[in-house]
């Protein structure tokens, strides 16, 4: 059985009497431990759709299921310790004036977690940073560790489904391959399952089984990792997306 | 024919740590060709772009043997020199969209007040060739731009109007400061072929400067990889491929591809002997 499965998804925004239809009918469903990606332009509606899952945005119509589970609105607790996200930007997602102890403890203190000390360390080793990074501020960390701690912060309440949107787009190359490696090492240790948003093709090839192509809210083509290696898209719009992905530039 | 040499840049702040030194002995020189500059955050990439237009205020200083452009010796060139030089006969292309256009202001006014001030042109004037400047980074509908603020236009859009900015003076040397990188990879395409024929078609010397080494190597002609603010390879784009730095193999490989190997893409070794 599916864990994650959206079914006909509409998410309408009213805007100055005006309605946008950021995303129209979408339907997709993500085993449990599988990878699953959402590509497309700015604008195209996959952002929206990993909002509308946690509540961020609103649904005007379809149903979206956890585990087979129609999710409670408002989202309550139980949502939080089973689904987290960590955002695009890790300069705008911290606390600036929260240490990295208080933005990972704090989770721990909403959801009456004993043993703050201990799991607060674990999580900053498991992400690779040093335990001297605990009573800094954010502005003391460059980019890439900010993800770090972004990425150790959403794990706090151990998720089973991660919700990963553009998380490396705000970072250089050699910094999106250490956390993609690290968020690959997450996911095989833990059994994490992954929505991932991106407009790059390369990174959503590099992590997802499955990818979904979309354009103007709407869903245009479901691809397989296998196809996509292969250029067997069939639709135009896919196809002109792999042809602008970077990593064909090159060999172009 | 050289348009602008520079040998033995330096640049260096002084700051409460001590002395940090962002480029250090950086050299090079470009004709009316395509010259990318490629590195990491911090390797000094745009600290060498600003200091062509000596855009770096104090504590930073500017340090080089020679830096000339044109014949005019931009180390010695008065402020009232640089000032004639900079948007006129260099102009720099910045970054975000979002923070490099006054929010408050209508494109068409921001357009058209470089025109009005420098050139002393007419209001009409102004307009028709903000208009055709507009035009010429292929945005449709040029007089509704005019009237947009800066927060009504995508990304792509913005960063077209900066471009067009840059453009109107008609300047020798471009220098385009990371221009791609907040934008979608679809956009992005579009908007480098615009730089491109337009670099192309009016003879300009162009630095790029991005974090990117792929799409540099696309772009331009030639390439300098930098690393903690020195030179540590610089070869022709078509030859990245066959790279001898490490570094610049390093920053190669850690990109993923479609159909690659699924496993840990490989990461960067700063620690190695020529990294100091």
């Amino acid at each position: 059985m599916a864990l994650i499965e959206i079914d006909d998804l509409s998410v309408t925004f009213h805007a100055k009497g005006r309605e946008v239809r950021a995303v129209q009918n979408v339907s997709l469903s993500v085993g449990a431990q599988e990878s699953y990606g959402l590509v497309g332009e700015s604008g195209s509606g996959k952002s929206t759709i990993l909002r509308a899952i946690c509540g961020l945005a609103p649904v005007s119509g379809g149903t979206i299921r956890i585990g087979g589970q129609p999710i409670d609105s408002p989202r309550g607790a139980a949502f939080s310790r089973q689904v987290q996200m960590v955002f695009q930007d890790p300069y705008a997602s911290l606390h600036p004036r929260h240490t990295i102890d208080r933005t990972l403890s704090e989770p721990l203190a909403i959801h009456g977690i004993a043993d703050a000390d201990a799991r607060v360390k674990r999580a900053l080793s498991d992400v690779g940073l040093p335990p001297g990074f605990r009573f800094r501020f954010p502005h003391q960390l460059s980019g890439g560790q900010r993800q770090r701690v972004a990425i150790a912060r959403a794990l706090m309440l151990e998720p089973s489904i991660l919700l990963l949107d553009e998380p490396t787009s705000a970072l250089d190359a050699s910094v999106q391959a250490e956390t993609l490696n690290l968020l690959n090492r997450l996911r095989a240790e833990r059994g994490l399952t992954f929505l991932m948003v991106s407009h790059d093709l390369a990174v959503i090839d590099h992590m997802c089984d499955r990818v979904l192509v979309m354009q103007h809210g709407r869903a245009v083509e479901e691809l397989e990792r296998a196809a996509l290696a292969t250029a067997e898209m069939k639709t135009d719009y896919a196809r002109s997306l792999f042809a602008a992905s970077a990593d064909r530039m090159l060999e172009g | 024919m050289t348009l602008l040499s520079v040998k033995n840049l330096r640049v260096s702040f002084d700051t409460e740590a001590g002395l940090v030194e962002a480029v250090r002995g950086v050299s090079f020189s470009l004709g009316r060709e395509r010259l990318g500059i490629v590195g990491e955050s911090g390797s000094g990439k745009t600290m060498t772009g600003r200091s062509v237009l000596r855009l770096i205020r104090p504590p930073g200083r500017i340090e080089a043997e020679e830096m000339r452009f044109d014949g005019i010796d931009l180390m010695r060139a008065s402020e009232k020199e640089m000032r004639a030089l900079r948007g006129t006969r260099i102009a720099m292309v910045m970054q975000d969209p979002k923070y490099s256009l006054n929010p408050v202001m209508r494109v068409g006014a921001q357009l058209m007040e470089g025109l009005r001030q420098r050139d002393g042109m007419g209001k009409a004037e102004a307009r028709a060739k903000a208009i055709a400047a507009l035009a010429a980074v292929q945005i449709r509908d040029p007089e509704r731009v005019m009237e947009a603020y800066p927060h009504e236009l995508s990304g792509g859009m913005g960063q077209r109007v900066m471009i067009a900015m840059m453009l109107i003076p008609d300047p020798d040397l471009l220098i385009a400061d990371e221009p791609t990188s907040a934008l979608d990879v679809t956009v992005q395409a579009e908007v480098l072929s615009i730089l491109d024929g337009l670099v192309r078609d009016r003879g300009m010397g162009l630095i790029f400067i991005s974090h990117d080494l792929r799409l540099v190597a696309r772009f331009c002609d030639r390439v300098l990889v930098m690393f903690k603010g020195r030179v540590v390879e610089e070869l022709a784009a078509k030859d990245l491929m066959q790279a001898k730095h490490p570094y610049t193999q390093g920053l190669l490989n850690c990109l993923p591809r479609i159909g690659g190997p699924r496993e840990p893409l490989p990461g960067l070794d700063r620690t190695a002997e020529w990294a100091n």
